[in-house]
């Protein structure tokens, strides 16, 4: 006799479904075959898309498989669902609404316009969509790029907003090994084309929250950030006071910091902190982007948070932001990790 | 033999001429000014003049369109409602054909769909009062203020909360004497203010053809008084009025960004920061009038202007370039002056009627309208937006488009189910065949006899 297990899945809005999971199925693979709107990518619980919280009954992940969901984060629930085998019925709730797994998508090829390098270790690449081309993204969404000539894909967050299609800035980290950064480095020049597939992930932008938002990015994790700035600079109304809280290493890693001045200027509820690791001066924060956020940003019971760096930053914000008493569901967070 | 797509390039057009290095407003000043870019249709979630008071009587009804929302106002017991005029079973425009049927209410004459005045709320239809319908959508209300004989609107988006509708006065120009200190003006006295006690206002509002943006910048863009060089008024009163007047120094124009006030900026004119250009012998151009004639020129958000000491000392001009759709705005220009005696009141509108009205408001202020009109078509496409080669003297619409773009309350969205929206619809093509003009007020229905 297979055991067949019941799971129900509720997204933000309220809305809930229940699939049956058959033994050695993914909640993942169940789901999506019965045309349910998880957000998902990888399928190999690497990118956590399907990022979900389990609040009812027992799941654990698929023996042998690696993902790069923390241990905090199991402990406290989180699960990746492509990896998730439910072991008695059990019920998830999804941090997204029903209708944001539903935008469909695309594969597009992308001209290079420009290829800067704006830091010691980070590349700006700017992209226009080709005719007839057309993706859209919600913001701090990513896409993935196949490197030319390779079979190799990578992921990147683009900086830009869909209101800026059919432009798309991305900005990279560059690696001394990399696939993606040698083809930058030795042969992308303008006009290359490239294929691209997107819109990935669950870390997007929460559209009319009020409440103030805490922004934490570390190196190349302030492109997906920058891309919920502008969306919320354009968005009507009152616009909510932003915290952005940005680091790198160095000073020399630093970059973006005229698109940072700009957005001050259109936002007068923004403050931005830059913080470095090493040889700070002026008016550079010494320390890391956790650091410079202190228990006074966080006055309001409602305060919203996200954050996109390397995985320590990541549980490091996290850990502080709890303490400081944000909720954990107004926590959304990405990993960047070099991908070789 | 690939079986892929060839894949190209999007289109530009080609350039045939080069965009100067030496324009003021080079890639890095206009990303500053990005928003106002976008704003075409308008900044939403201000205040706006909608009417004269005079326009709307006890019991009338009259619908109005701006920043691509239609808005339908009726003054019932002297009191004023605003609600958006598109009903919200089918969109039909209720001040087309007035039907209000209780003091409390007003109803859409195609339907029956019966809105309470002051909440919007569906109250009933009229021949379907049981349908669930019924109390649980309504219609956008706008808050109302009236001053000085001007009926001003909160133009909102239909989620802006009650509660942080601001004071009709952080969106009118700064006031005197409380800025004596900060703006001093030896040259005049205290310029008046609509909310000022025993304020009078006369002036008109006319439909202009145009984006709202290029009508605003007109008013404080201080190379643009050459159109004037000609009026009547500078030739009668012999008033010297320069081609123009260049900055001389980078603080030549004073933000105003008070948390809780008026945003926007103020000119020095009248002071060393700007020089005035009296004579230009390559073109063989001198201004030889004698009488001084000083003022200054200061714009706020939403983009209303003020011209402290004009026409003459102790009234102040204010206009405003209300944005309608994206390509016609409503020009207001209105004269104010303080006047505490029936004396200074019948004398200032004689003033008004005989000197202000057809030598300032008209013959002086005429030529702006067909300058704006004039500008119109480099900017309509967006062209102009990023080709415009702009000089020292355009600090002054630089300024304030880095003011706005910071400051504003929301950037109005393309009017959705508006007309306006489409351009060359049927129904617009009509009225222009029937002689009518692209207009602010709705066209109401007049049944044949």
């Amino acid at each position: 006799m297979s055991s067949v297990r019941n799971v129900t899945l509720s997204f933000r809005d309220g809305k809930a479904t229940s699939v049956a999971v058959q033994q050695g199925d993914s909640v993942l693979d169940a789901a999506l075959a019965a045309g349910i709107p998880v957000i998902h990518q990888c399928r190999s619980g690497s990118c956590s898309s399907c990022m979900a919280k389990l609040v009812e009954g027992r799941a654990g992940m698929r023996a042998g498989a690696s993902s790069t969901l923390l241990r905090s984060e199991y402990d406290a629930g989180d699960r990746l669902l492509c990896l998730t085998e439910p072991e008695t019925d059990c019920a998830f709730t999804l941090n997204y609404e029903s209708n944001a797994g539903s935008t469909q998508v695309a594969k597009a090829h992308a001209f290079v316009d420009s290829i800067d390098k704006v830091a010691t270790n980070v590349v700006r690449l700017r992209l226009e969509l080709a005719e007839g081309a057309w993706l859209d993204f919600k913001p701090g969404q990513f896409i993935q790029v196949r490197v030319p000539g390779t079979y190799v894909t990578r992921s990147y967050s683009p900086a830009s907003t869909a209101a800026d299609l059919p432009k798309i800035e991305l900005l990279i980290r560059v690696l001394e090994d990399g696939v993606m950064s040698k083809w930058l480095e030795h042969e992308a020049k303008a006009d290359d084309v490239l294929e691209i597939e997107g819109p990935f992930g669950s870390f997007f932008l929460r559209e009319k929250v009020p409440a103030p938002h805490i922004m934490v990015a570390g190196g190349t994790g302030l492109a997906p950030i920058l891309s919920m700035i502008d969306t919320l600079r354009r968005q009507p109304g009152r616009k909510p006071p932003i915290l952005l809280s940005f680091g790198c290493a160095t000073p020399e890693q630093l970059f973006a910091l005229d698109d940072l001045e700009l957005r001050r200027q259109w936002l007068p509820n923004l403050t931005t902190r830059i913080s470095v690791d090493h040889h700070a001066s002026g008016e550079l924060l010494c320390g890391n982007p956790v650091d410079a956020i202190c228990e006074a940003d966080v006055a309001h019971e409602n305060a919203v948070a996200y954050l996109c760096g390397p995985p320590r930053m990541i549980e490091a914000a996290t850990m502080k932001l709890l303490n400081l008493g944000l909720r954990a569901e107004n926590i959304y967070a990405e990993q960047f990790a070099a991908s070789n | 033999m690939s079986d892929t797509p060839i894949v190209r390039r999007r289109s530009t057009g080609e350039r045939l001429n080069e965009i100067s290095d030496a324009r003021v407003n080079d890639a890095k000043v206009q990303s500053q000014y990005q928003p106002y870019k976008d704003a075409a249709w308008g900044f939403v979630n201000h205040w706006y003049p909608a009417l004269f008071s005079h326009e709307l009587p006890e019991d009338a009804v009259e619908g109005i369109q701006i920043c691509g929302v239609q808005i339908v106002l009726r003054r019932v017991n002297g009191k004023i409602h605003a609600l958006k005029d598109q009903c919200i079973h089918r969109g039909v425009r209720l001040s087309a054909k007035p039907m209000c049927l209780t003091k409390d209410t007003i109803s859409c004459w195609y339907h029956g769909f019966t809105f309470d005045l002051e909440s919007g709320k569906l109250a009933t239809i009229a021949g379907n009062p049981d349908d669930k319908l019924i109390g649980t959508t309504g219609l956008t209300t706008y808050p109302v203020e009236e001053v000085a004989g001007m009926i001003f609107v909160f133009v909102r988006e239909d989620d802006y909360p009650d509660q942080d509708v601001p004071p009709l006065a952080h969106d009118l120009p700064i006031r005197f004497p409380e800025n004596d200190e900060r703006f001093p003006h030896p040259l005049w006295p205290s310029a008046p203010s609509l909310l000022d006690k025993d304020i009078v206002a006369y002036g008109m509002h006319r439909t202009g053809y145009a984006n709202w943006r290029i009508a605003c910048e007109n008013g404080f863009d201080n190379a643009h008084i050459l159109v004037h060089k000609d009026n009547a008024i500078i030739q009668a009163k012999d008033w010297v009025l320069p081609l123009g007047i260049v900055p001389t120094s980078d603080d030549c124009i004073a933000p105003v960004e008070d948390e809780n006030g008026p945003k926007g900026l103020v000119q020095w004119l009248f002071t060393e920061k700007w020089n005035p250009i009296l004579e230009n012998a390559k073109v063989d151009l001198k201004i030889e009038n004698v009488n001084a004639r000083p003022y200054r020129t200061s714009v706020f958000l939403p983009g209303v202007l003020m011209v402290e000491n004009w026409p003459e000392e102790h009234v102040v001009q204010f206009e405003w370039y209300v944005p309608i759709t994206d390509d016609t705005y409503e020009y207001w220009e209105i004269l104010a002056r303080v006047c505490p005696t029936e004396k200074e009141r019948k004398d200032f509108k004689y003033r008004y009627d005989y000197l202000f009205k057809p030598l300032c408001l008209h013959g002086f202020n005429n030529c702006d309208l067909y300058a704006r009109e004039a500008m119109q078509d480099f900017y309509a496409d967006g062209t102009g937006w990023d080709n415009e080669q702009l000089v020292a003297t355009d600090v002054s619409p630089i300024t304030w488009r880095k003011i706005a773009s910071r400051w504003n309350r929301g950037i109005a969205k393309p009017g959705r189910g508006v007309d306006g929206t489409i351009k060359a619809s049927s129904i617009r093509m009509k009225r222009t065949a029937d002689g009518k003009r692209p207009a602010y007020f709705v066209e109401k229905i007049e049944e044949d006899q």
